[in-house]
């Protein structure tokens, strides 16, 4: 390849590079949104606990019922991942869409608050919060637990 | 044709430790019936209105085969019972396991709340299950069928 040849190939990669920028720019900007519309819906322990406190949200178990069963942040209802379809009627009986909902799993590792989280929203729950700090950082504080 | 000889006294080992397993298993279940049945709804095989009948039905199967294993009553067909219900609780649980769901196996509680096991669905529950089933064969083929009016023969 000749030196001009490779000056021209530069040029037109500079210029390329320079007209999709905009559009690259664009579209992680939109990602960054996106993401950021995901994680306002979390809450963390400080917040959790003041929800607790001020009893201004229903506290929601996404874990299996038998976990649930043998303990559980005080005052929540269980509504597990696995058997959602199952305790969901009587779950819409008790809670109302307009409620405000902390859902809560384990710890941060377990995707079941965020599915459940999901399943909500689709069954027209809008006021929803997950917990990603889950039954291990709520126990760790030394916040209520009910067994 | 060859048959197989099997010590009696190695039947006699068998039995009383399955039969002992079988016991605390089916017992612990009885004791809390309501978990066992949460822990039979996670598998997602049964339709919710017969989770409390199995979950009564099995813990019951459990206890009475072991027992039975136990006094050596019945021993053949408690053991071909018990080797029926092995056979189920391996395919449920090979079955979750291809679904990709994690919950509890239900079969021994006390060793997560006393030895902080884990009883999870998994390869570990479902080879001691196949272990329960190889261990079972031989009282089922060979072992007694005594019973409580049969005449000792003396």
């Amino acid at each position: 390849m000749s030196r001009k040849s490779l000056r021209r190939t530069l040029v037109a990669s500079l210029l390329l590079l320079s007209s999709i920028s905009p559009a690259v720019a664009e579209l992680y900007a939109a990602a960054s949104v996106t993401l950021a519309k995901a994680k306002t819906d979390e809450v963390n322990l400080s917040a959790a606990k003041a929800l607790f406190d001020t009893r201004s949200a229903c506290f929601v178990d996404a874990r299996p019922e038998y976990t649930y069963d043998k303990s559980h942040i005080k005052g929540a209802c269980s509504l597990s991942d696995s058997r959602f379809d199952e305790q969901f009627p009587d779950f819409r009986q008790k809670i109302t869409t307009g409620t405000l909902l902390v859902i809560y799993c384990v710890g941060p590792s377990c995707p079941k608050a965020r599915h459940v989280a999901e399943k909500l929203k689709k069954n027209g729950y809008r006021n929803i919060k997950v917990f990603s700090g889950g039954l291990v950082e709520w126990s760790h504080a030394g916040f209520p637990i009910e067994e | 044709m060859a048959t197989i000889a099997f010590p009696s006294r190695l039947i006699t080992v068998l039995r009383l430790l399955l039969g002992a397993v079988f016991i605390i298993s089916g017992g612990e279940k009885l004791l809390d019936l309501k978990f066992f049945g949460l822990v039979v709804a996670e598998y997602q095989i049964l339709p919710s209105l017969l989770i409390p009948a199995v979950a009564i039905l099995v813990s019951l199967c459990e206890l009475l085969c072991g027992i039975m294993l136990l006094l050596d009553l019945f021993s053949r067909i408690s053991a071909s019972v018990m080797l029926c219900m092995m056979a189920i609780f391996i395919a449920a649980m090979t079955n979750n396991l291809i679904r990709g769901l994690e919950h509890d196996c239900g079969c021994f509680e006390f060793l997560a709340q006393w030895y902080g096991l884990k009883e999870e669905i998994g390869i570990g529950p479902i080879l001691r299950d196949i272990l329960f089933f190889i261990l079972l064969l031989p009282v089922a083929l060979l072992g007694s069928n005594r019973n409580p009016w049969q005449k000792s023969h003396l």
